[in-house]
């Protein structure tokens, strides 16, 4: 009887240990599965606005005209968060300009590397260590003809059984000439979440 | 006495079941949150705070406290100018904040804590940290965010402090009354706690309640108009001008922006409202290529709970009354007085007024889970009461000493809350010709220069820093 207690409370205790410890796993996964760790903006919902965007982009007949005999250059301004999250909206424009250039119908220009550029420029026109006939000079780029841009905008809601997060995402071709709005198009996600009743 | 041993030995094993991954600090079963920190709170008072955040309890990640001492580890890297570590530590905070707001509606966990702080004390419940701290986390987020040039980012935790604040005006109107409701279900009502308990008026004010927070309405206000977002900033001045009607610096703002958005029914509301003094600039005044400098400046350490010790005369399940001695957790009832920034400029001086009283918040938070409080600790009263004349029966005196000096022991008061908070906060803003300038601010009683470079139609945020006799400051160009 007394044995029995003993062991009975020492492997109760035992168990209960146990589940503080468990074991780690590692896995790959599909990159483009749907993923829903959390209500939070994740890479389901980067890759659903990207995709939708460049598909209305490059199906749209404004566009179609546009390209039609050449390759117009654009720029990337950037992708305004106007959410409660912290997201990196330069990844989102990362992926719409690598569609639209893989589509073959655009080029691009990249301010975000400017510096690095006049930095190269400028080691090849002033080190000594550049054969200066072959040096690239200054102010041989090509300007872009229409920029890119848009706004993440979130409207967030919860009570005591469910939070509800919609979010939307508009991006918009400015011609820089003209000044014209050439094209724009909005993607909506709404995603809500149901508590659980019982957990640990 | 044979089986009495066997049910004590039980009883030791199924103690730390119960607490099982939720474990509690031996510590916080003899000596409450207020002691822990004492060391914390006397070092930052000195300005020492690498030392004081070495003297931070340390906690396991499972432990019910653990996001709190986050909290006050991230406020002393933040007066400690770690950016970046205060950031990481907020953000983890946040997190933390979310599972427990989006976790399960019943959590097993809880349930268990719950059990265990009725065999011990309240410090043994998950610690859940209230709306004005929440406010105020995203405050220092945004301005962590500030140092490193991202207005963006300061921009989400701004948002984000607006969603606390919404939801709380929303969760709080019935919680209070369901509270007190079940109070007097447990045969005992909040008139005979009122007159032994504590006044905290003084330390309250004129605080109507524990969660809406001016200053972060106004530094939310601030970044919406250094991101040229003014429709958004004047909604928030005028939330922060509702919680405090009387802050003239609040008045000019909200009176600018309406006449810059043409807000004609708001103009003429203001008008009567406001004193002649700010309603007779026009926009055009306020609209002539000067740049704007705005103080905020952080006074003191907001005040510790305390233990308060009081019987109350409770019912028992044979309906006999008997009075019982409890540990209450309340705020000494005074306000700390501190001589506001005060400066000289071309002539004219200026004084800094106050945006929020923290104390208040605090006192007014704590004044209403006061029910709820009570009602937990005569649940427990009764729980040791039980085990006591139990452990009588079975142990005899011997029993009947240890469980007395248990429970003597192990009643402690939940004094836990955010205490390396500021006590007050005070704004100072003026409009400033672009270009540098020396100022002369007198604060604390000590006179100093700030170098200041004003950019047109642009903002320049002072944040200073006081507490004893340290004066921290930093310069952000917005």
């Amino acid at each position: 009887m007394n044995k029995l207690i003993i062991t009975a409370s020492i492997s109760l205790a035992l168990i209960a240990l146990g589940g503080c410890t468990n074991k780690s796993v590692v896995r790959y996964g599909d990159a483009t599965a749907v993923e829903t760790t959390n209500i939070n903006f994740g890479s389901t919902d980067l890759q659903k606005v990207a995709s939708q965007m460049t598909d209305s982009l490059l199906l749209s007949p404004v566009v179609g005209t546009l390209t039609a005999n050449t390759r117009p250059i654009l720029f990337v301004e950037s992708i305004k968060n106007k959410t409660s999250e912290h997201i990196d909206t330069e990844s989102i424009t990362d992926s719409i300009s690598t569609k639209l250039l893989r589509s073959g119908k655009f080029r691009f220009v990249d301010m975000a590397r400017v510096a690095a550029v006049r930095e190269q420029l400028e080691f090849q026109q002033n080190s000594g260590m550049v054969d200066a006939s072959k040096a690239i000079a200054f102010g041989q780029q090509v300007g872009a003809q229409y920029m890119l841009y848009g706004n993440l905008a979130s409207i967030v809601k919860s009570n005591k059984d469910k939070s509800d997060v919609y979010y939307k995402f508009t991006l918009r071709l400015m011609d820089l000439q003209s000044g014209l709005v050439e094209w724009a198009d909005e993607t909506e996600i709404r995603k809500t979440k149901e508590k659980e009743f019982v957990s640990w | 006495m044979h089986n009495f041993f066997h049910k004590t030995s039980l009883l030791l094993v199924v103690i730390p079941l119960l607490s099982g991954c939720s474990a509690s600090l031996f510590t916080d079963l003899f000596s409450n949150y207020s002691q822990q920190m004492s060391g914390v709170k006397q070092a930052q008072q000195q300005g020492n705070f690498q030392q004081a955040i070495s003297l931070i309890p340390k906690r396991s990640s499972n432990n019910g406290s653990y996001s709190l001492g986050l909290l006050e580890k991230a406020r002393l890297e933040y007066l400690a100018n770690n950016n970046k570590q205060s950031r990481q530590d907020f953000a983890q905070t946040y997190q933390l904040v979310q599972q427990s707001q989006q976790g399960a509606k019943i959590e097993l966990s809880r349930g268990f804590e719950n059990i265990a702080a009725v065999m011990s004390n309240d410090n043994a419940i998950r610690y859940d940290i209230p709306l004005y701290e929440q406010s105020m986390l995203h405050s220092y987020q945004a301005l962590n965010y500030l140092t490193q040039q991202d207005l963006s980012g300061a921009l989400v935790e701004v948002r984000r402090a607006n969603l606390v604040q919404e939801s709380a005006l929303k969760a709080n109107a019935n919680s209070i009354y369901a509270s007190q409701q079940s109070s007097i279900a447990k045969g005992f009502s909040m008139d005979s706690l009122s007159e032994q308990y504590p006044s905290m008026s003084r330390a309250i004010g004129k605080v109507k309640n524990g969660f809406q927070n001016a200053y972060t309405f106004y530094l939310s206000g601030l970044l919406y108009e250094a991101a040229n977002q003014k429709n958004d900033a004047y909604i928030d001045y005028k939330k922060a001008l509702e919680i405090y009607p009387d802050n003239r610096y609040l008045q000019q703002d909200v009176w600018r922006l309406a006449n810059t958005l043409r807000m004609t029914n708001d103009i003429s509301l203001f008008r009567k409202s406001f004193s002649r003094e700010i309603t007779k600039k026009s926009a055009n005044a306020s609209n002539n290529n000067q740049g704007q400098v705005v103080f905020i400046i952080e006074n003191g350490i907001v005040g510790a709970k305390q233990q308060s010790s009081l019987s109350l005369p409770i019912y028992t399940s044979h309906d006999d009354m008997r009075f019982y001695s409890i540990a209450l957790p309340s705020y000494q009832n005074q306000l700390s007085v501190y001589s506001p920034l005060s400066l000289t400029y071309q002539g004219k001086s200026y004084q800094a007024e106050e945006i929020v009283r923290l104390q208040s918040l605090a006192a007014k938070q704590l004044q209403d889970q006061l029910p709820i409080i009570v009602t937990r600790q005569i649940v427990r009263i009764l729980a040791k009461e039980e085990m006591r004349q139990k452990l009588t029966k079975k142990g005899g005196d011997v029993g009947n000493i240890l469980a007395n000096l248990y429970n003597i022991a192990s009643e402690k008061a939940d004094t836990r809350s955010w205490s390396t908070l500021p006590d007050s906060i005070h704004i100072l803003r003026l409009n400033l010709s672009p270009g540098t300038h020396t100022l002369n601010i007198h604060l604390n009683g000590v006179s100093q220069q700030i170098d200041l470079s004003i950019n047109q139609n642009k903002l320049t945020l002072v944040t200073l820093t006081t507490i004893g006799t340290y004066v921290g400051k930093s310069i952000f160009n917005l």
